[in-house]
């Protein structure tokens, strides 16, 4: 049987919830037998074509990012939103509630420990989006992982669940938002 | 009540005419989710979590506020009113920023723990993101509106518990958010801090600054005790964490005495006061130096068996705190009257005291403290006058039942007060005295009261009119500095009440004026129409145990040690303040002619510059020990944590410097 092609991505994030992934252990052993990992930050590849699963880990705070979840979403069947941020927003929506510009200016010029500052702008880099969004709120997600970051058993019963060919929803007692 | 029957969800219940379809559900252990409901607080649908079905409603009906009837068919969980519940999950969190992975109440929050149940794993609906302000102005408490839901819990609690109704909604639709008073930052408001509205938040939207990250309530040991602080005596009970403490809950929010106020739920968790965990000397040079517990327990004891030798039994005198256990003040009492033999002991409050039992004497020779009535009648009361008290600031859970009881009852409320008060704002009627007027003052009140009242020819009323015969209303009144018509008022109210109380305190026993006690007694037996000549009226003592000592003897009843040490020729002291933090105005004159001063606390405080030896206690939190409330009942707190290495208990020590003596009298 052809493996599973599985293909993750991080967006506006810390990395922890791929981190909590590599916390299962000795569990990635059986299932790299039957999954394939494309384009992953672990295995630093960055190009993929078409594969089964899209992961997305982090919410989506700028142009780049929305346009990777779009790109990933267009390439994959399924589509598995991974902690806190990629559900709901998380940390990094903080700054959803105060105004873009204000942010900018906090963090490029204002900060402390900032001499002469100046806020970098497109199209040197990626342009902010007024709101940090969840990553159902930009393209569709078939199901989610919460947590932050999501518990290493929570991430691989979704993953065994989506092997065993079902769309996994997290049973209450796994449900964590810290 | 009727009994009525109602099906739900196919089966045949039974509850009481009365009952909400909630109440109904909850006796027949049907699992209902709610947030807005609060046991013990009026029901207001807000939430809709507990919405069910019930035939012939053209809508789902929050289950809270509908009124049980016989023979209603009800749908309590269907994929329908699931759906529904979630739907409303989802739009609580996308309506205002929550954010659990950094939030204080995370792991302990009902609104996450549905969202758990509900498997709630994102939200479908835009989130508004609302810039919301933080208010940590006050001391304990921190209100977050990102975290709010607008349960009103805390403001029902305010209102309903607490009686204070400090905190209220201010704004209109999606600006609506929970303000206090005016919309005025909490520390700035009438709060009274008292953490009812922590207690009942649930979600992290209020918060204490002492619990915050701390530790999750399954990672603490659960202690029961009461709080020894002020008198009234509290239930608490005590997260611990590592021997730290964590938090400090009532068990019951809605029990009597069970409100808690800031003195017990933050105060024990803050370290303000510098704390003694070792004994200290006074060396050759004139410091204290801190020397082993047994050489300094050594050291006193040779000193007080030299001084008692040389000058006699009456040249040592023992003064306490009545903040100490009744443990404590025992083992001191047996300390000083037995193993000394001396007749001079005395608590800090003893003057007090000794104003209040002959105040008390003069009204009616056999009284004494008993004839106090206890704080739970205040709830009963329609009429209730406060004399020389904040109790909102020194017994904060008495000034809830006074402040419940005019808000919630409609009692008639007379303060009579120089200064200004939180109560003035909450009264009927404010008399004003001139200072050192209180007595004329209160004089005037009662036979104004006699002269109004049906009850003129009564066996008390006749005696106390005859005490008071050279009192003239019109003339008096303008010496107190109160209008004649203002004391008509009040002796009308207190004429028309059923039930009357007398409250007084500091301003009143700070004066340690018999007159004046006895002046209330003979106010509260002439007032309310149907009196039956026995006076209802409680002081507000001022320390945690002042009833404890007092009953148990510790004060002189006629005799005052604490003013005359000098006078009885005192050449050492020993007093024992436990876990009291006083100041040097509540000690008498330390004169020079005292040789030898000794010193058993737990707080460095003022006095400690004129001691010679000072003897590590444990503080109430460190040790179980019996307390007696300021209206005279006996409770037992326990120990949450243990004490500093080293510490041992007051009586331990007394005992331990008793043998010493004892063993030096042989030799």
């Amino acid at each position: 049987m052809a493996k599973v092609k599985v293909a993750t991505v991080w967006l506006e994030s810390c990395a922890g919830c791929h981190m909590s992934f590599l916390d299962i252990d000795e569990a990635i052993i059986e299932l790299a037998k039957v999954v394939e990992f494309t384009r992953t930050p672990v295995t630093d590849i960055k190009e993929f074509s078409s594969v089964d699963v899209g992961i997305v880990e982090g919410s989506v705070g700028n142009t780049e990012e929305e346009e990777t979840l779009k790109h990933l979403r267009a390439n994959c069947k399924i589509l598995m939103a991974w902690g806190d941020c990629a559900c709901f927003g998380g940390v990094c929506a903080m700054r959803s509630t105060f105004d873009k510009e204000d942010v900018l200016r906090r963090g490029y010029i204002e900060t402390e420990s900032t001499y002469k500052g100046k806020i970098p702008r497109p199209p040197g880099v990626p342009a902010l989006l007024d709101q940090v969004k969840p990553a159902n709120h930009v393209v569709k997600v078939d199901c989610y992982v919460p947590g932050c970051p999501p518990e290493p058993k929570a991430i691989l019963y979704a993953l065994n669940e989506l092997l065993a060919g079902r769309i996994p929803v997290l049973p209450s007692e796994m449900m964590r938002f810290d | 009540m009727k009994e009525i029957t109602l099906t739900i969800n196919g089966k045949q219940v039974k509850g009481r005419e009365g009952d909400t379809v909630l109440d109904i559900c909850q006796i027949n252990g049907i699992d209902l989710p709610t947030l807005c409901h609060y046991k013990g607080l009026s029901d207001v649908g807000a939430c809709r979590l507990c919405v069910v079905e019930i035939e012939r409603e053209r809508r789902p009906v929050p289950a809270c506020t509908y009124p049980a009837r016989d023979g209603l068919v009800i749908q309590t969980h269907n994929e329908k009113l699931e759906k529904y519940r979630r739907l409303i999950l989802e739009l609580m969190f996308t309506e205002r920023n929550h954010l659990c992975a950094q939030c204080v109440a995370s792991g302990d929050c009902e609104l996450q723990s549905l969202a758990y149940k509900y498997q709630m794993d994102n939200a479908r609906y835009p989130y508004s993101w609302p810039a919301l302000p933080v208010d940590s102005v006050n001391d304990y408490l921190v209100i977050d509106h990102n975290r709010c839901i607008l349960c009103g819990r805390c403001i029902r609690t305010c209102d309903e518990i607490v009686g204070m109704h400090t905190l209220d909604f201010g704004n209109r639709g999606w600006k609506d958010t929970v303000v206090a008073d005016l919309n005025q930052p909490l520390g700035n408001s009438s709060c009274i801090s008292c953490g009812a509205c922590f207690q009942a938040c649930p979600t992290g939207a209020i918060f204490s600054k002492t619990s915050a990250y701390k530790g999750k309530p399954e990672e603490c040991q659960k202690v029961s005790s009461i709080c020894p602080i002020c008198g009234v005596g509290c239930q608490i009970e005590a997260l611990v964490k590592d021997n730290r403490l964590v938090k400090i809950d009532s068990p019951d929010l809605i029990d009597k005495r069970g409100i808690l106020c800031h003195k017990g739920r933050f105060a024990p968790l803050y370290k303000n006061n510098k704390r003694i965990d070792t004994a200290l000397v006074r060396n050759g040079r004139g410091k204290l130096e801190s020397r082993p517990l047994s050489e300094a327990i050594d050291i006193t004891a040779k000193k007080l068996a030299e001084l008692k030798a040389r000058y006699g039994d009456n040249s040592i005198a023992g003064i306490a705190s009545s903040q100490a256990s009744n443990e404590s003040l025992k083992a001191f009492k047996e300390f000083i009257t037995v193993t000394i033999g001396s007749e001079l002991i005395d608590t800090l409050d003893g003057d007090i005291y000794r104003a209040i039992i002959q105040g008390t004497k003069t009204y009616q020779a056999t009284a004494g403290l008993n004839i106090e009535t206890s704080l739970e009648e205040i709830l009963k009361a329609d009429c209730i006058l406060v004399v020389g008290a904040n109790p909102l600031k020194s017994h904060p859970i008495a000034g809830s039942y006074i402040a419940r009881a005019a808000r919630q009852n409609k009692a008639k409320l007379i303060v009579i007060d120089q200064t200004q008060n939180a109560f003035v704002y909450h009264s009927t009627l404010w008399l004003k005295p001139k200072e050192g007027k209180e007595a004329l003052a209160l004089n005037i009140l009662t036979k104004a009261t006699i002269d109004k009242g049906p009850k003129k020819g009564s066996a008390q009323a006749k005696k106390t009119a005859a005490s008071l015969k050279d009192i003239n209303v019109k003339q008096g009144s303008e010496q107190a500095g109160i209008g004649a018509d203002d004391f008509l008022e009040a002796a009308e109210m207190l004429i028309k009440a059923q039930h009357s109380i007398i409250i007084y305190g500091e301003g009143i026993l700070q004066q340690r004026n018999p007159g004046l006690i006895t002046a209330l007694l003979n106010l509260a037996a002439v007032s309310e129409s149907q009196s039956s000549g026995k006076p209802k009226i409680i002081s507000l003592k001022p320390k945690g145990n002042s009833r404890g000592a007092w009953d148990m003897g510790v004060a002189n009843p006629s005799q005052s040690i604490i003013k005359n040490l000098t006078k009885n020729g005192v050449k050492a002291l020993y007093i024992l303040l436990a876990d009291d933090y006083i100041d040097s105005a509540e000690l008498p004159h330390l004169r020079k002619e005292i040789e030898f001063i000794v010193v058993q606390s737990s707080y460095f405080s003022p006095p400690m510059s004129k001691v010679n030896v000072v003897l590590p206690s444990p503080i109430w939190t460190e040790v179980g020990g019996k307390y007696s409330t300021l209206d005279g009942v006996v409770k037992s707190t326990s120990r949450l944590i243990k004490p500093p290495d080293g510490i041992k208990t007051d009586s331990e020590i007394l005992r331990d410097i008793a043998k010493h003596i004892k063993n030096s009298n042989r030799k």
